[in-house]
This record gives structure tokens, sequence and C-alpha cells, in this order.
């Protein structure tokens, strides 16, 4: 693996690129050698295909969307046509993958931070709206695992964006000591039909028509089971359990994090009457690490730990919230149906803030901290 | 069989922004004033704390100003940076990871 870093990495400082290669070369094998792969097959781009997806993004193929960082690449809409070809996409897919790099390239998401980081982060991707059945995204059984096209793809550009683009090349710009799976694809929708709640969009502001991206750095998801509890104390006492711990990166750094509730799990807790922020009062009143755990009982020598708010007490018994706010957990119903597992994802820390971005243009009816439709959440 | 050339495309769109060429070095140290940033990495503090005393008993500088950064990976204040830019000769910082 190191081996091929090392020349996807060479290969991503190239200075001239061919218009054409031989008739008879297998294109696969030579995007490979270009380093401009995933790992995966890329599918070969031809100029119909990055034409349809172009015209669907508004014409203008030199247009620029943004700019990706640590190489600041210019990410025009031929060039985000090309890695959506290569990733599989159909170009229905593009006002999705365009808008989750506008969330992404948001200044508060600092995805210059993400993509250098010796964690493990990678964007999590959440779509909300009529957008995700108009394109067929998965929201049900194994919404995070494999087996739909839209789910797998849209992720896909994502990270071959990152990676061509952005030239987050693992080992060069990409410094992860483990990485995820998720640095593949890690794009879900939500399941607003099984949901008893409101959908997340909708809590932010927007209208339930409008279609949303929603991205924040995360770690993979934990599965949280519980098969007993028929109240929202206990189904969410278990996802407390799984947020209690100093293992993840959210309890020591702060900032947010990503609760989704399986469909069973959420209806069990609105049968109750409990509503979003009553979930996320919840987990954020009843989880929580002491202070002394987090600093090692001073072990190691005193530990104040910057990344935690100034007004966390120190002392060793006080609680320490996993993040500062309920309104820092951000909640989702997703899933299939059948099965009593929800799942914690614990963010980066307080180093990004998550976005959510209209896909059809537009601010939300509530929200007043958006600009040009962009808004840090 | 086509024997026509096959398209190929290039995923990486250009880089059109200038690098930022380094400040000139200085030559000599002594009498400077020296602009600490500190990152709020783990260990940066301590590391930059304790180097202080011993590159001024060094160099003897004539001023020595500490900074912190809000987040180790967040971009440092536009403010920050004047500021710093303007009351200093050089800058130590580390990543104290």
């Amino acid at each position: 693996m190191k081996v091929e870093a090392v020349a996807l990495s060479d290969a991503s400082k190239a200075l001239s690129f061919p218009e054409t290669v031989a008739s008879g070369v297998d294109l696969i094998e030579w995007y490979y050698t270009q380093g401009f792969s995933d790992g995966l097959p890329v599918v070969p781009p031809t100029g119909e295909k990055i034409e349809a997806v172009v015209e669907i993004l508004g014409g203008d193929p030199q247009y620029l969307e943004c700019r990706i960082p640590p190489r600041w690449g210019c990410l025009t809409r031929e060039v985000l046509a090309i890695n959506m070809v290569m990733a599989g996409c159909l170009p229905e897919y593009a006002p999705v993958v365009r808008a989750a790099m506008l969330a992404l390239a948001d200044q508060a998401f600092n995805l210059n931070g993400v993509q250098a980081t010796t964690h493990m982060a990678a964007p999590l991707l959440v779509v909300n709206g009529p957008v995700r059945t108009r394109i067929g995204m998965n929201a049900g059984c194994n919404c995070f695992g494999s087996g739909n096209r839209a789910n797998a793809t849209i992720g896909r550009a994502i990270r071959l964006i990152m990676l061509n683009v952005g030239g987050g090349w693992p080992g060069d710009l990409d410094k992860s000591t483990l990485g995820h799976p998720g640095k593949y694809t890690y794009s879900i929708a939500e399941n607003e039909e099984e949901s008893p709640f409101a959908p997340y969009h909708v809590e932010k502001g927007y209208n339930a028509e409008d279609s949303t991206v929603f991205v924040i750095a995360a770690e993979p998801p934990h599965s949280v089971t519980n098969h007993v509890a028929n109240d929202p104390q206990g189904v969410l006492d278990s996802i407390c359990s799984a947020m209690s711990t100093i293992a993840h990166n959210t309890a020591v750094a702060s900032g947010h994090c990503a609760v989704v509730l399986c469909p069973e799990h959420a209806l069990t807790i609105a049968k109750h009457g409990w509503k979003r922020q009553d979930i996320r009062s919840y987990l954020w009143t009843y989880s929580g690490n002491p202070f002394g755990k987090l600093a090692f009982e001073n072990r190691y020598g005193k530990v104040y730990n910057r990344n935690l708010p100034a007004w966390y007490k120190r002392d060793f018994d006080s609680r320490i919230p996993i993040v500062p706010s309920p309104e820092n957990i951000h909640l989702f119903v997703a899933g299939g149906t059948a099965g009593r597992f929800s799942a914690f994802i614990p963010g980066w820390g307080n180093m990004s803030t998550p976005v959510i971005r209209s896909i059809d243009g537009g601010n939300p009816a509530l929200e007043t901290k958006c600009i040009d439709g962009t808004c840090a959440v | 069989m086509s024997i026509r050339p096959q398209a190929v495309f290039d995923p990486r769109g250009v880089v059109d922004t200038a690098p930022t060429p380094l400040a000139p070095r200085k030559t000599a140290l002594t009498g400077l004033r020296l602009g600490i940033l500190d990152n709020t990495k783990w260990n940066a503090n301590k590391l930059l704390r304790g180097s202080i005393q011993p590159l001024n008993e060094k160099f003897a500088f004539g001023q020595i100003n500490y900074y912190r950064k809000e987040s180790f990976s967040r971009l440092a204040r536009p403010e920050l940076i004047s500021e710093i830019a303007s009351n200093n000769d050089v800058v130590l910082t580390a990543i104290g990871d």
C-alpha cells in the first residue's frame, strides 16, 4: 500500500496531460497509472457523459464552483463532472454533489484540516428532502452499507474530488493514521418516510419541500443495540453509554457529533410524546465523562485540555459533556424498519463545524446565520 | 475495432493561486522581537514555553511576545496575524502533538 500511495502522490504532480491515448489502451488501467483512483477502478469519462453532467449544473464548463484544499485545485463544473463520471454517478446526482462540495468548501467546515489531520475523520453527507427519492438514495435497510448506486457514487465522487482536486492523497497531504472505510464513500439520506419526527432540515428551518445536504467531519458509526427498552429513557441510555467514553475524538476535542436513530427506536421514543429537542436534551444531559477520566487523573502531568470550553469546571468529579450544547448533537432517523440498532457517530472536534446547504438554492425561513445558501450549524 | 485515439480527461483542476514566498531570512537574532505562536495543540505550549529561556540565553532577544491561536487546525484570526506581523521580527511556532 505504501508503494501505491507514493506513486499516486508523484502522479498528481505531473505537469502535462495528453488529450488522447492510443486506441486499444485499457483506460481503466491507464487512469490507475495516472494516480487518479481511490483504489477502485474508475469509469473512464467520455465527452458525452461529462457534457450531460455539465448541462444539469447549468452549462458553462469552466464556471468555478469552489477551490478544494489543501491543494486548492479549481473545481470547475467540468472537473466536477469528470470526477462524477469516474465515480459512476448518474447526471441527475450532480446538484447533490455540487451542494456537498460547496458545503465542504465553506470556511466553517475547515476542509483543509479535515483532509490533512492524523485523525480518521471523513465527511459524512446526509441528504434531506424530495431529492432523496428523486434520485433513488437509500435511507433504509443497510443505508451506511453497500448496494445503492446513489449513496455509493455520490460519496465516492466527493472523495475523488477531495483526492484529485484537493490533493488529499494518503501519505502525502492526508496524514490520517488509520483512515476509515467511510473515506471511500460516506453518504446517506434521512428516512423521512419512516420517521415519526420532523426531518432534520425542517428542524433547522427549511421547508419540508426543500432538499438539503448536511456535512459533518465524522468517525465511523458505532452501533448501539437495545432490544429491551420500551421507553425513551431506556433507548437513549444505551446511546448515552456509547457516547460516554474518552476513546472518541468528540469526548476530548468537543465540537459536534451525530446520532442516527433506527425507525424502531424512533417509534418507541415518539410513542411517549418526545420530540427532537427532548431527545437531544436527554442525550446531552445524561452523557459525559468526569474530568478526572479525561485528565488521566494527572498521571502524566496536570491537564487542562484547551479544546474543551473554558467554562467547564476542571475538578476531577466535574461532569464534562460530550458536546457543549444539545444543539451540537445532530439527530437523524435512518435505517431499515426491522431491528433495534441505532448509531452514535463521533465528530472530529471543535476544529470543524458542520454545514447544511440547500440543494435547490435559497436560505431557510428560520435560519439567520446563512451566507449564499450555506449555513454553519 | 476502432482505430481512433481515445480521449482522456484530467480530473485535477488547475491551481491558480500563487504560492506565498518566504519572508527574507534574518542573519542575526540578537535584540530582535521574538513572537511565540502557540497553536493550542496538546503539547505545543509546553514545548514553546520550554524553548523560551534557552533561546533567550543564547540570542538575547529585545522582546518576547506570546500569542495563542483559538484552534490548532483553524486559521488564525486576521487581526492576530496582523498583530504578530506588526510587533515582531521573527516568530517561533511548533505543532506539539
